[in-house]
Parts: C-alpha cells; sequence; structure tokens
C-alpha cells in the first residue's frame, strides 16, 4: 500500500526528530492512531477497507516498534538525517571500545563457573547499563550538533550493549529456571 | 457506508440497526456461548440449565450428538465419542506422540494434507469438523434464545496458538457457518471481562489454566484500552495433564501396565472426578470397576499436590519469561486474575499467589469469564455500542521464522510484537533466469527449523527472467489482528507480482474445505453456490455505497478528472453487473472496482492519519 513517504515516525506520532522521547505521550498517540486505524474498526467494511486497515495499523505499529526501542529509534533517527546504514557491513573501529566488548564477553563466559553467576551477572548488567547512559547522551550531543558520522558510530556501540545485555538476560533466565 | 470508514472509536456507520453477536469459548474440555443483551452480559444454558457444553462430540450410526448426551456415552463407546480435540486443532500426524495415550482415539493421516483424521464409524472426520459440530451447537443456542440470526462471533483461543493452530479454528468456524469477527486471545477477553467490571488501569496477568492450554499474559490497561505487553505460556499442558498424572498413579498403585482404551477412558473419568473432589476437600475416593481392574483408592491432597507440583512449576517458568518479556517486574503487576476450571486447584492458587505476591483475583466464574470477554468484545465489534471505545491490543505470540541454509531458522517477526505487523525482506535469484523460488515459513523460538513448527511452504512463480542476481524480490509477511500469516512478493525492479502457492503444513487446503462445506450444505438443502453469488451481490452493492460515499465526500479534491473518471467508470460496470453475473464475474469486477479506487483510498488514509492527532475531532474529517 501507498504510505506517506514524506511523513516519517516520529511525525506520524506527533513527536519531534529528538533522542529524548515523551513516552506518555507516544503510548497516548498509538492508542489514538489504533483507535482510528484498527482492523476491529471495520469488521462491517468492505473487504478492501479491512486490507487497507490491516495494512495501516500495521504501519503504525512498526513505527512504535522503533520509537519505543532507543536503539532502533537512534539507528532510525540517522536515517531520518539522511544516512544510509547497512547492518550486516558496519563494524566500530574504536579499539578501546572493542577491548572493553571483549573483556566483558570473557566475564560473562566467566560467570557460568563462578559460585554466585547472579550476582556476577548483575554487576556486568549495572556496567553495562552504566555504558547505556553514556552512549545515549553521547549520541543525542552528536546527533544534535550535526555530526552524524559520530552519532552512527555510537549507535553501533548502542547496538553491541543491547546484544550482551539480552545475553545476559537469556542466560539468568536459564539460571532462574535452574533453581527452580 | 464510507470507503474509508473513519469515524469515532465505536461508532458504526449504520447505528440503527440493531446486529446480534456472541462469544463463543471453544474450550478442551468444556465450551460457552455468552450474548449481551440489554446492557447485560450472560452465558447462555441448554434447555436442562447447563451452561457449559462439554466439548464432546459422539457419532453414532445416523445422528451426531453434541455436549452432554455424547460425553455421557464416553465411557462406553471411546472411540466413536471425540473429546479434547482442541489438542490436535492445527497439528500433523507426527505431532499426535508427542501427546502419549492422551487421545484414545484411532487416528489415520488423510490422502491430500497432513490434517489427522479420526476413525469413527460414521466417516473419518478431523479436529476442525469435530470443532465446528461444537460451535453450530452453540450458535444455535445462540439464535434460538434470540430469536434471529447471528450477524458474527467473536471465537476465543489460548493466547499462544500458533497460526496452524488458528487458522484451524477460523476453518471450522467457516464449516459452522458463522461469521468470524474476530479470533479474540482467551487471556484477553478474561481482561476484559474484569477491566469493565472493575473499571481498574494498570498493569495486570492473566493466568490461564484450562483443560489442555495454559497461557500467561501481561496485558496494560488505560482508559478502555487493552494493550498485550507480552504473551507465552504452553498449548499442551493443562488440566488433562492431572488427570493423567493421577491416572498413573492409580495404575501405578494396582500394579497395571499396558490397558485398552475403555479402561483408560474410565481411569481418566475417575481420575478428574478425584481432582475435583480435592478442590475442596483433603482427600478423594476412588472407586474403578472393571472386569481388568477393581480398586477402592484414597487420594490425599498431599499426594495428589506431589502428583502436579512439577506441571504447576513448569508454569511458573513462563510466567517469569513472560515478564522479562514485558520488561517488567513483578512488583509492577498490579492484579493477577485467574482464568480456566484448572484454577480452581488450590495448589495453584497458593503457588501463583506466592509468585506474585499477591492475591490472585477469581471474583468472576473462571470457566465463564473468557466467554463474557468475547460476548463484551463481539457486541462492540457488532457496532452495538457507539460510547464505547473499547480497543483490544493483541501480540504475536511465537516468532515467526523463515528456513534458510542448514536447516536453521531466521526470525523475521519477534514474538510478542503488536499485531497487525508486516515486515518485508529481500531476495534475489542465484541462478540466470531463475522464475520461481521457494520459501518455508516456521513458526517458534528455537534455532533449528526442525524444532519449530512448519506453517507453511510459499511457492513463488512469474519471476520474471534475469541475470543472477539482477531479481530484486520484496517478499512481504503480514499478520493481521487474529493472529493469521499471508505472504506476498513482488519482483520490485519489474513491480511484477509473484505468483504465491501456499502448502499449509497442517492445515486443511481451500479443496478440501471447499468439499467439506459443499457435504454440510447438501445435507441442509442449501445451495452453496446461491449463497455465495448472494454474498458477493452484498459485497458489490457494499463497495459501490462506500465509493460514492467517498467521492461524494472529497472525490474531486483527492483526484484529478481521469482518476476521478476511471473510478465512477469500473464503479458504473460493478453496478450494471450486479443482477445478470456470475459469482465469478463479480468478483472480477469489485476486484477491478478495487485495484482502480486503491490509490485514492491510500490518499484518503493517509490525509486521516495527519488529522487524527493533530487535535481536530475524527467525524470532522469523514463522517
Amino acid at each position: 500500500m501507498q504510505v506517506d513517504l514524506q511523513q516519517n515516525y516520529f511525525e506520524l506520532f506527533g513527536l519531534p526528530v529528538d533522542f529524548q522521547i515523551d513516552e506518555d505521550l507516544m503510548h497516548d498517540n498509538h492508542q489514538k492512531l489504533q483507535s482510528a486505524f484498527h482492523p476491529d474498526r471495520f469488521v462491517n467494511g468492505t473487504d478492501q477497507e479491512k486490507r487497507l486497515a490491516v495494512q495501516k495499523a500495521a504501519w503504525i505499529n512498526e513505527a512504535y516498534e522503533i520509537l519505543k526501542d532507543p536503539v532502533k529509534r537512534a539507528r532510525y533517527m540517522l536515517e531520518v538525517g539522511g544516512l544510509h546504514l547497512n547492518d550486516d557491513h558496519e563494524t566500530t573501529g574504536d579499539t578501546a571500545f572493542l577491548m572493553e566488548q571483549i573483556e566483558l564477553r570473557e566475564e560473562m563466559d566467566q560467570c557460568r563457573s563462578c559460585s554466585d553467576p547472579m550476582r556476577c551477572c548483575d554487576h556486568i548488567t549495572n556496567k553495562l547499563d552504566q555504558r547505556s547512559k553514556e552512549y545515549s547522551a553521547d549520541f543525542e550531543a552528536f546527533y544534535q550538533q550535526g555530526y552524524m558520522e559520530d552519532a552512527r558510530q555510537v549507535s553501533k556501540k548502542m547496538q553491541f550493549v543491547q546484544r550482551i545485555l539480552e545475553q545476559i538476560d537469556e542466560y539468568q533466565l536459564e539460571l532462574e529456571d535452574d533453581i527452580n | 457506508m464510507a470507503l474509508l470508514q473513519i469515524s469515532e472509536p465505536g461508532q458504526t456507520t449504520a447505528p440503527h440497526q440493531r446486529n446480534y453477536a456472541a462469544g463463543i469459548d471453544l474450550g478442551t474440555t468444556n465450551s460457552l456461548v455468552a450474548i449481551k443483551r440489554s446492557g447485560q452480559v450472560e452465558t447462555l444454558p441448554d434447555e436442562h440449565g447447563n451452561h457449559l457444553l462439554p466439548s464432546v462430540v459422539h457419532y453414532a450410526e445416523e445422528d451426531i450428538l453434541v455436549g452432554h448426551t455424547a460425553h455421557e456415552l464416553q465411557a462406553a463407546d471411546p472411540l466413536n465419542t471425540l473429546s479434547s480435540v482442541k489438542r490436535i486443532m492445527g497439528r500433523g500426524i507426527e505431532d499426535l506422540s508427542s501427546l502419549g495415550n492422551a487421545l484414545p482415539f484411532d487416528f489415520k493421516a488423510s490422502a491430500d494434507s497432513h490434517v489427522p483424521r479420526i476413525k469413527t464409524r460414521q466417516k473419518h472426520v478431523s479436529a476442525i469438523e469435530v470443532s465446528a459440530e461444537i460451535l453450530k451447537t452453540l450458535a444455535h443456542r445462540a439464535e434460538q434464545t434470540l430469536g434471529d440470526e447471528l450477524s458474527g462471533v467473536v471465537i476465543t483461543v489460548p493466547a499462544y496458538f500458533d497460526d496452524a493452530q488458528r487458522q484451524a479454528t477460523r476453518d471450522a468456524a467457516r464449516l459452522a457457518g458463522l461469521n468470524v469477527y474476530r479470533l479474540l486471545n482467551e487471556p484477553t477477553a478474561a481482561a476484559v471481562a474484569y477491566g469493565l467490571d472493575q473499571n481498574s488501569d494498570g498493569v495486570i496477568a492473566i493466568y490461564d489454566l484450562g483443560g489442555g492450554t495454559f497461557d500467561i499474559s501481561i496485558l496494560r490497561l488505560n482508559k478502555g484500552v487493552f494493550e498485550v505487553l507480552a504473551t507465552g505460556g504452553n498449548s499442551s499442558l493443562g488440566g488433562d495433564d492431572m488427570d493423567h498424572a493421577i491416572g498413573e498413579w492409580i495404575m501405578q498403585q494396582a500394579g497395571l501396565g499396558d490397558i485398552d482404551s475403555i479402561l483408560l477412558r474410565q481411569i481418566l473419568i475417575a481420575s478428574r472426578k478425584a481432582k475435583e473432589e480435592l478442590t475442596h476437600d483433603s482427600q478423594a475416593h476412588i472407586e474403578i470397576d472393571h472386569e481388568q481392574l477393581k480398586v477402592s483408592l484414597i487420594l490425599e491432597r498431599a499426594t495428589f499436590d506431589e502428583l502436579i507440583a512439577d506441571l504447576v512449576k513448569k508454569t511458573l517458568m513462563s510466567c517469569r519469561r513472560v515478564l522479562r518479556d514485558a520488561k517488567l517486574d513483578k512488583k509492577d503487576i498490579t492484579n493477577v486474575v485467574m482464568v480456566g476450571g484448572s484454577t480452581r486447584v488450590p495448589l495453584v492458587i497458593e503457588k501463583v499467589g506466592e509468585f506474585f505476591g499477591c492475591k490472585p483475583l477469581t471474583d468472576l466464574d473462571p470457566d465463564r469469564v473468557v466467554a463474557i470477554g468475547a460476548a463484551l468484545q463481539a457486541d462492540v465489534l457488532a457496532g452495538n455500542k457507539p460510547e464505547q471505545d473499547m480497543l483490544l491490543l493483541d501480540v504475536l505470540p511465537l516468532s515467526l521464522c523463515i528456513e534458510t541454509m542448514g536447516g536453521l531458522s531466521e526470525k523475521i517477526i519477534a514474538r510478542n510484537t503488536p499485531i497487525p505487523v508486516a515486515r518485508a525482506q529481500e531476495f534475489t535469484t542465484f541462478k540466470d533466469g531463475q522464475t520461481a523460488m521457494a520459501i518455508h515459513v516456521v513458526q517458534g523460538e528455537r534455532e533449528l527449523v526442525s524444532d519449530c513448527r512448519s506453517l507453511a511452504h510459499f511457492e513463488l512463480r512469474g519471476i520474471p527472467p534475469m541475470t543472477a542476481g539482477a531479481a530484486r524480490i520484496k517478499v512481504t509477511y503480514q499478520v493481521d489482528a487474529d493472529g493469521l500469516m499471508s505472504v506476498t512478493a513482488e519482483e520490485e525492479s519489474s513491480g511484477v507480482k509473484a505468483d504465491i502457492t501456499i502448502k499449509p503444513s497442517y492445515g486443511l487446503t481451500d479443496n478440501e474445505i471447499e468439499t467439506m462445506l459443499r457435504d454440510s450444505m447438501s445435507h441442509a438443502k442449501e445451495d452453496i453456490d446461491a449463497r455465495m453469488l448472494a454474498e458477493q451481490k452484498v459485497e458489490a452493492k457494499r463497495v459501490i455505497e462506500a465509493v460514492d460515499s467517498a467521492l461524494s465526500q472529497d472525490g474531486h479534491d483527492l483526484l484529478n478528472e481521469d482518476e476521478y473518471a476511471q473510478i465512477v467508470s469500473a464503479r458504473n460496470q460493478l453496478e450494471e453487473m450486479i443482477e445478470k453475473s456470475t459469482t465469478e464475474e463479480l468478483k472480477k469486477a469489485i476486484k477491478d472496482l478495487e485495484n482502480s479506487s486503491e490509490e485514492y483510498v491510500a490518499r484518503r488514509m493517509n490525509e486521516s492519519v495527519q488529522k487524527v492527532l493533530s487535535g481536530k475531532n475524527i467525524d470532522q474529517v469523514d463522517v
């Protein structure tokens, strides 16, 4: 279906293109948009209306998914800013960052053999949360000043951190299932 | 009706006509129907005052019996009395072994699809046909009460049902001749029933342990909007397993090994009775009088608790996972709602309360709460409640993946993504002149395709021949509000739409459904062709009305003269054909009109999106 390409996801949700997002307003507007376009509003409509409602509601949800997630939001902002991203072929050239990543992964592996893996995981999680905050602040600053390439580099790091956090989460869940 | 029916939430375009709608809880053990009348929602009883209809169908020499009468014949004639078929909805013949001896039927693979058939004295029936019988009985009950036909129904399914299981449920409704407004997730239905009664905003957990399935869902309630944050569970775990645990205990006590299906059925019936006694007593007496087995046993509550401890623990593991998925902590949960007959078991209430650290809500009858919620939603969808702005936003219960090299699964849409959702993916050809390709879609969280549920094989044909790697084939996977998937494909450089043939892994093929429909129709002495033509005529009139109304509002604003004339011509063409065409011709004419107005409709949608948030009242935008 034709989507209004002039309109980006921020505009769709009535939000400024900004990394800091008014979450309450985002949730409210998501509900407002779905209240108007959700297929449930068209159950007595024609087949075409039903089909289009599904597509429209899907598009609204897609926007919602991207705006909700800080890493996806950052990457999307770069695209809005005119960068073409290719997730498969992007790496970071920041050696210090890479070293830290390797260390964190090693620490995580050691968790599996240490006496209190839960606490060990919490420790790494705290470290990563801290990093996350720093990178978000960096991203925002770079983006606002128009240093898009720097912003892209930071967004890549945000992605790395998020991935490790997800892995720790999975591991902790396994641990909890074992205990119970 | 407007081409783009944008109205104030809940408002209907035809407010004067009362539409009768029902909510149906199609359960593993029992099923129910509820309707809303004069502001009251009620489940409907049969002529003997029973609200619950046992989900049991008996195939007698000539008749088909449903419910209590069928249930009574279960012990005497287990092979022709089918129960718990919900557990095999959307399942393949190879899945049945994993259900163990839970279902003592005579299964047979069918010739043309993977849908298992159960041998009865009348015919080989699929779970879909058995479910259709149950649906028909309930719909009939509602129509008798209302004295009018149902315009549509909402049927509930476990949130954890995959695409194949949902499709099977839809097919059953189609066979029963019902118009399905929506497949609604059982926990969401329960939340609706509770949420509206208590009018409480917050984050709630719905713990739903039924006969054969377990669901746990986390929902955020906000001003009439029910937003599912995450859902999880186990589609083959439930009260039946408690019966089996007791059954095994009985066999162990009696020193029994292999037994026939009649005795097994008797043991299971005794087991269920014991389980029910233990909800209020501290011990249950089990008596079995059979030529192979005469026993009189006492089952203590404590022993029972031990037998089901693992089962309850499994459900709590799912609870923990779903909280993670929702990125929430136990303390964020303001209320826990208990649904499903198996939540009457004291150990379940105790452990769930312990886990969430609050007393679970059990105010509403756990057997009826789902049907009540479904009826409320059905009433809103039928358009009977203009002031009602209730909206249910659901999520995809299991990740949607495709098979890649080496039998690995690649996630296309992650679980707990809000639906409807659409994701596109680009492929290219790897051989010169390649015109076809195949995609295998599966559902699940595991890395190996063989560990996930196979949904369908899609074969794309008609890709324009190009050199290897030149074609850009965009494949779009879409999941609708019912959680049902569809796939479209297009070669982007040429704009050629690929033909897609779908081979559902565990569903009925369109041909099979057609045959079943024809069979049931000829039985009812109705002509299916006449019915289909009548349906197309109604649809044609509806489309024309929609186009007229839209054009009169903003046709000249949004279209140039050529575009306008093109739509009008297609519209007139269709109108001319209504009274003198075949079903197929009408279908094509409707399609033509839809195609020529596609761009116009899209423009109208885009116009209105802008206005939804700009503070203007929506009915100023479009009436």
